[in-house]
């Protein structure tokens, strides 16, 4: 029998069929989002002596720091600050430097490391980041947000191909929201914010 | 000489850690092993810097070839050739790292039909036929085979230089290495009593030896020193590589890479064809002549070509150093093409660049050189390191902190943090890749998307995986497949399909998919899980097969998740 950790970063969110999606100015702050946990074994096979970390350095298994917390700085950081936040935890916590006996854990943490870097280091996402946080969504890897962000990287490539798909008539009985695909990143964030005021 | 003996592993994944035959007092050692096309070097971490060792002739750089004369196969490593020419008589076979993991469309393939050793090919997406002539037999073998022979010899040599055991090693492999073909390399390595720790894109461990450097300099301030860019280019005789990396404190982060299976021997063929009379087929004297121009060309701005090919031809010409680059343009334009690519994924701009750094036989062409600088807006190229050494002391460097070796001195508090050079995702919306994990996502990694059915009742899902950069699966390669099977009965578009995919930090690549349905917090069929590459061969038969069997039955769609 498999047994999944419950460090995955996979979360979604679900609605009931036919469920009309609320505005997400109506969602609960205190919302936790559920999660899908995937076996996280990391094959692993040199032999290593010496550990370049003390065995007793706590990893945080808290899955609710922000990004913020995550890398260890303020919300007023500054780009510089960011990326040598990122590069000290990237010598503490990347699986090739990582105690041999806790490289899982290590790896789990670097990946969520580097998914702060990644969203904070780019000022686009970094607002959207902020303004999610402000709404009281603090946890840093509910679906919602990691969708939203990791959508951006591809659909920046292929904007063009989401014109041609054809709307889901699943996914248009749960919305009667305008389609999302043929508007420019622009145009959906001016609509969202209007939907937030 | 002994013969080298060497023991076939089984097929199967070798699932199990290797016993570590090393005393335990001692800390497993790796060796870093560059294997370029034309000649390769191996180095090792002594203890307080890398060392590279030489073979029996006092060399380094050690020709990469395996000759199969006399019945038994003897590589470059310790073999002596009488002459230069011998290893254009057919019974030696080179060039092996360009025909791994390839089949027989591939055009790089069909560019080594020109070499001496046999290569054929039935061109249906199969394996390429290779053979060697001896004893006036043709004896067939394959690339894989070859390079093994070829890495028994090396270890060999770096057990009797070291005194010890030595399993475990650091392989460069190019940028432009599909999955398949690392995993081709790593069964060699599994043929020759070798453990891969990693296999490392070229130009990144040229970045892990420039992070040192850097760290060496501003060791003294007892902290991270400013970021400093640099692009490293790369071109040996078989690849173009290029990488953008961001260095700090011993950290080097690689913002982009791009790679392209070109290189000298493309430029070789293309003066060959230029300078060879009509109708006249390649020789081993062309072949020699021609290499010869090329490297004079370096310094001179023409050369004068005298041949006899024994024949009653010969050839006498001046060959001039803009007739040379007339006629390599091509190839100079993709070297352009892979730079201005990486720049521009990396989000730099050539001004931004500290540091320029050419690495690779090829990176000596006064041409390369001049295009290089002019797109990277450096006047000058980094001269801290050895243009022909550095990917195997970068490796060397990335064995001994994989391996955990510490270094009281902070010459090891180095860390590479890789990035994916191809995309990987699925076939979705049709016949559309849907990248999952993009190119230069930094590594370790961990993404997934969300896909829905297709038809109403759909019970199966086909995830059909595939690596590339191409907006359709056809012009990418594909990795592997597998069904998932028990989705509940719905209406389509109702059914939520998770599929994610991990790559840990030897890059080996996993695949995992559920299904959820709206509501349910759980998956309602086990996850599956699978490890990439599941296709070992007749890549584009499969896919074939696949299309033909079950068409767009049990395909996917995109999930258009709301905000």
């Amino acid at each position: 029998m498999k047994c999944y950790k419950s460090s995955s970063i996979l979360s979604t969110n679900h609605h009931p069929f036919f469920y009309k999606q609320q505005p997400i100015s109506s969602l609960q702050p205190t919302s936790i989002p559920t999660t899908i946990s995937y076996p996280t074994r990391t094959r692993f096979s040199s032999t290593r002596i010496q550990s370049r970390l003390t065995h007793d350095d706590p990893v945080k298994q808290s899955e609710d720091l922000s990004f913020y917390d995550l890398l260890g700085v303020t919300e007023s950081v500054t780009l510089p600050e960011i990326k040598q936040a990122y590069k000290q935890l990237a010598r503490k916590y990347h699986p090739d430097v990582s105690p041999p006996d806790r490289v899982e854990e290590y790896t789990d943490r670097f990946i969520r490391v580097q998914e702060a870097y990644e969203t904070l280091s780019d000022p686009r996402r970094r607002v959207l980041y902020d303004r999610d946080l402000s709404m009281g969504f603090s946890f840093s890897f509910s679906g919602r947000r990691q969708n939203r962000y990791d959508q951006e990287v591809v659909e920046e490539k292929s904007e063009w191909k989401a014109k041609w798909q054809t709307q889901l008539s699943g996914l248009r009985r749960r919305s009667n929201q305008k389609d999302n695909n043929t508007m420019s990143w622009a145009a959906r964030m001016r609509r969202q914010q209007q939907e937030s005021s | 000489m002994a013969e080298a003996a060497y023991t076939v592993a089984s097929d199967s994944e070798n699932t199990g850690e290797e016993k570590s035959s090393s005393s335990p007092s001692l800390p497993e050692i790796a060796l870093g092993i560059d294997i370029g096309t034309s000649q390769c070097s191996i180095a090792v971490w002594n203890g307080s810097q890398v060392h590279i060792l030489r073979n029996t002739r006092n060399q380094k750089l050690i020709k990469s070839f395996v000759t199969f004369k006399d019945e038994v196969p003897a590589g470059g490593v310790s073999n002596q050739l009488a002459h230069e020419q011998e290893m254009l008589t057919g019974a030696a076979i080179f060039n092996m790292k360009r025909l791994v993991g390839r089949v027989d469309t591939d055009p790089v393939v069909h560019a080594s039909k020109n070499l001496p050793f046999l290569v054929q090919t039935l061109d249906i997406g199969v394996r390429p036929f290779i053979a060697a002539l001896v004893n006036n037999a043709w004896r067939s073998t394959t690339p894989e085979e070859v390079l093994a022979i070829f890495l028994v010899e090396l270890r060999l040599m770096a057990e009797a230089q070291l005194k010890r055991p030595v399993r475990n090693v650091v392989l460069t492999v190019p940028v432009s290495f599909s999955r398949f073909q690392l995993t081709r390399f790593e069964r060699a390595c599994a043929m020759a009593g070798l453990h891969v720790l990693r296999l490392m894109p070229e130009p990144t461990a040229i970045a892990l030896l420039y992070a040192q450097q850097q760290q060496m300099t501003t060791h003294d301030n007892m902290g991270s020193g400013s970021e400093r860019l640099a692009v490293i280019f790369n071109m040996g005789a078989g690849y173009c590589d290029v990488a953008v990396t961001a260095t700090a404190g011993g950290v080097s982060q690689i913002k982009a890479l791009a790679g392209s299976p070109i290189g000298g021997e493309d430029i070789l063929q293309n003066t060959i064809r230029h300078i060879a009379p009509p109708n006249e087929e390649a020789s081993g004297l062309l072949r020699v002549a021609a290499q010869d121009a090329i490297h004079r060309l370096t310094d001179q701005e023409n050369v004068q070509i005298e041949v006899d090919l024994g024949n009653g031809n010969k050839i006498s010409k001046v060959l001039d150093r803009l007739e040379f680059e007339e006629v390599n343009q091509k190839v100079f334009e993709e070297c352009e093409r892979l730079v201005v690519q990486c720049l521009r994924d990396a989000r730099v701009n050539g001004g931004d660049i500290d540091d320029l750094i050419m690495v690779g036989g090829c990176s000596y062409i006064p041409k390369v050189r001049t295009i290089i600088k002019n797109v990277c807006k450096k006047d000058e190229i980094y001269k801290g390191v050895n243009p022909l050494e550095a990917a195997v002391r970068g490796a060397a460097l990335e064995g001994a902190v994989t391996s955990g070796i510490h270094d009281p001195f902070g010459s090891l508090d180095l860390l590479t943090i890789q990035a994916t050079p191809l995309a990987v995702g699925v076939r979705a919306n049709g016949n559309k890749f849907i990248p999952v994990i993009p190119r230069n996502t930094m590594v370790p990694a961990r993404k997934d998307l969300f896909f829905t059915t297709v038809q109403d009742n759909q019970k199966e899902a086909l995830i059909i995986i595939y690596e590339g950069e191409g907006e359709t699966v056809e012009e990418n390669h594909l990795l592997g497949y597998f069904k998932l099977v028990g989705i509940p009965p719905a209406p389509k578009g109702v059914p939520e399909i998770n599929v994610c995919m991990d790559i840990d930090a030897s890059n080996a690549l996993r695949v995992f998919a559920a299904v959820l349905m709206p509501g349910s917090s759980s998956p309602v069929v086990p996850v599956i899980e699978v490890r990439m590459p599941t296709v070992d061969d007749g890549h584009g038969w499969c896919a074939q097969a696949l299309n033909v069997k079950y068409g767009a039955t049990l395909d996917l769609i995109t999930l258009q998740r709301k905000m």
